[in-house]
C-alpha cells in the first residue's frame, strides 16, 4: 500500500490507498478513527498549466482588448471584446473576460457565481411576528415590515425557496397590526372628545 | 409544471449540537450538474457549489456523538424514571403532582433519546475537491450520508467516469510519476508525494 494524496480529517495523517472505495470501515493508520473513503477519477486528473497568451507575430492579427501585444483567441460572451488565452475565463462552458465575470457576480447576472443572498422575506416576516411578544413595539415594526415586504417584493429570494408566502404573511400581519393601532387611536380619540 | 432547479437532499440542520443557542443551519441540494450546500443564518444564505466533475473524494468519519448523547440524555432520564418508580411504589394519593412532574421530566429526556437512536450512527462527512476539503454538516448521520452518497454517486460517475478499487494503486502510481497531477487540497496543504521521504508519512507496506 502507498501513501495517498488524502489526509485523515481528524489527525491530518496521510491515508493509505488500500482503504479507498471499500465497503467497510478502515482505521486511520495514525489515529485509528474509522473512515470510509470514496475517491473519484478527478483525484488523479492532471492539472492543465495556466496559459499566458501567444504574442502576435503577424501584423494585422486580432489582438486582446486588455493585452494588445497578445493574440486574441475568442470573444467574450458578455461584452464581445477579443480576449487572449490569459484573459479568457471559462465558466460552465461560457467564456467571459474578467470584467464581465466580476460584473456578472456583482449584479447577479451569472446565477452560478452568486454565493450569498439576503432573505428579505424572512426579515419582513420576523419584523411582523417577533415584536408581537412586546406588542407596543409593533407600532414601529409593523410599518417597517410592510415597507420591507413591498420594497423587496421583486428582489431575488432564496435560490431554493420559490414562493412569496413569507411576504404575503408579513403584509397581512403587519396590515392587521397597523389596523389594530388605527382602531385603538380612533377609540381613544372618541373617548377624549 | 417546469422541473425544479434544485432537489432537496437534506433538510436544514443545525451546524452545532446546541441548536437552541445557534441558528446557523445548513442543507444540501441537488442541482443539474452540482451539489449546492447552503448555510443560512435565518436572514442570509451562503452558497457553495460542488460540481460533479470536480469532486475528488467523499470521506465519512465515524464519530461517538450518538453514544455521548445517549449518556447525556439517558442518565437524567434514568434518574427521573427511578424517582417516578419510587414514588409510584409509595402508593400515596398525595404524590400525584410528583408523579406527573417526574413523568414529564423523564419524557423530556426520553423523546430526544429515542430520536437520537432512530437517526442511527453519527458521522462527519467531508467532501474534497482540488482546492478545498469541506465538511457537510447536514450529513451528520451515517444512514443519511449513505443515502445521499448513493444518490450522487451515479452523477459523479457520469461526469467523471468509473473508478474501481483495483485501478486506484495504478492510477496513484501514474499520478506520482506525472508531475502535473492534481493533489494539493485539504486545507490547502502542500501536495504529498509518496516517493518523497516525508517525515509525517505513514509507513509504506510493500
Amino acid at each position: 500500500m502507498n501513501a495517498s494524496p488524502i489526509q485523515c480529517p481528524a489527525c491530518q495523517a496521510w491515508l493509505l490507498d488500500g482503504a479507498f472505495n471499500q465497503p467497510e470501515w478502515s482505521p486511520c493508520p495514525a489515529c485509528g478513527v474509522p473512515l470510509q473513503m470514496e475517491v473519484f477519477p478527478a483525484l488523479f486528473r492532471s492539472r492543465s498549466p495556466g496559459q499566458s497568451g501567444e504574442t502576435i507575430m503577424i501584423e494585422g492579427e486580432s489582438s486582446c482588448f486588455y493585452h494588445p501585444q497578445k493574440k486574441a483567441v475568442r470573444p467574450c460572451q458578455g461584452c464581445g471584446r477579443f480576449l487572449c488565452a490569459l484573459c479568457d475565463c471559462e465558466f460552465n462552458g461560457q467564456h467571459f473576460c474578467p470584467a464581465c465575470l466580476e460584473a456578472g457576480k456583482a449584479k447577479g447576472k451569472i446565477k452560478n457565481l452568486e454565493n450569498q443572498r439576503t432573505l428579505y422575506d424572512s426579515i419582513a416576516l420576523s419584523l411582523a411576528i417577533y415584536p408581537l411578544l412586546i406588542y407596543y413595539f409593533t407600532l414601529v415594526t409593523a410599518p417597517m415590515a410592510l415597507f420591507v415586504a413591498i420594497r423587496y417584493w421583486n428582489a431575488p429570494r432564496s435560490l431554493v425557496r420559490r414562493t412569496r408566502i413569507r411576504y404575503v404573511a408579513a403584509i397581512v400581519l403587519a396590515s392587521m397590526q397597523i389596523a389594530g393601532w388605527g382602531l385603538l387611536f380612533v377609540f381613544l380619540a372618541g373617548h377624549r372628545f | 409544471m417546469p422541473d425544479k432547479e434544485y432537489q432537496r437532499l437534506t433538510r436544514a440542520r443545525s451546524r452545532s449540537e446546541f441548536a437552541v443557542a445557534f441558528i446557523s443551519r445548513s442543507s444540501l441540494w441537488l442541482g443539474k450538474d452540482h451539489l449546492l450546500y447552503i448555510e443560512t443564518s435565518g436572514y442570509t444564505e451562503t452558497y457553495k457549489r460542488f460540481y460533479f466533475r470536480d469532486i475528488q473524494a467523499v470521506l465519512l468519519v465515524a464519530t461517538k456523538r450518538r453514544a455521548i448523547w445517549n449518556w447525556v440524555l439517558g442518565a437524567p432520564m434514568t434518574i427521573f424514571l427511578m424517582l417516578l418508580l419510587g414514588t409510584l411504589a409509595g402508593r400515596s394519593n398525595s404524590n400525584t403532582v410528583a408523579i406527573t412532574i417526574y413523568a414529564i421530566c423523564a419524557s423530556v429526556f426520553a423523546v430526544p433519546l429515542l430520536i437520537n437512536n432512530i437517526l442511527g450512527r453519527s458521522c462527519i462527512c467531508h467532501l474534497r475537491t482540488a482546492v478545498q476539503m469541506e465538511e457537510l454538516s447536514s450529513l451528520n448521520r451515517l444512514r443519511r450520508a449513505r443515502r445521499v452518497l448513493n444518490r450522487i454517486r451515479p452523477l459523479i460517475v457520469g461526469a467523471q467516469g468509473e473508478l474501481s478499487p483495483a485501478e486506484i494503486p495504478a492510477r496513484l502510481r501514474a499520478a506520482v510519476e506525472s508531475p502535473d497531477v492534481a493533489t494539493p487540497a485539504p486545507g490547502v496543504t502542500a501536495s504529498p508525494s509518496p516517493t518523497t521521504n516525508r517525515p509525517d508519512a505513514p509507513p509504506v507496506i510493500t
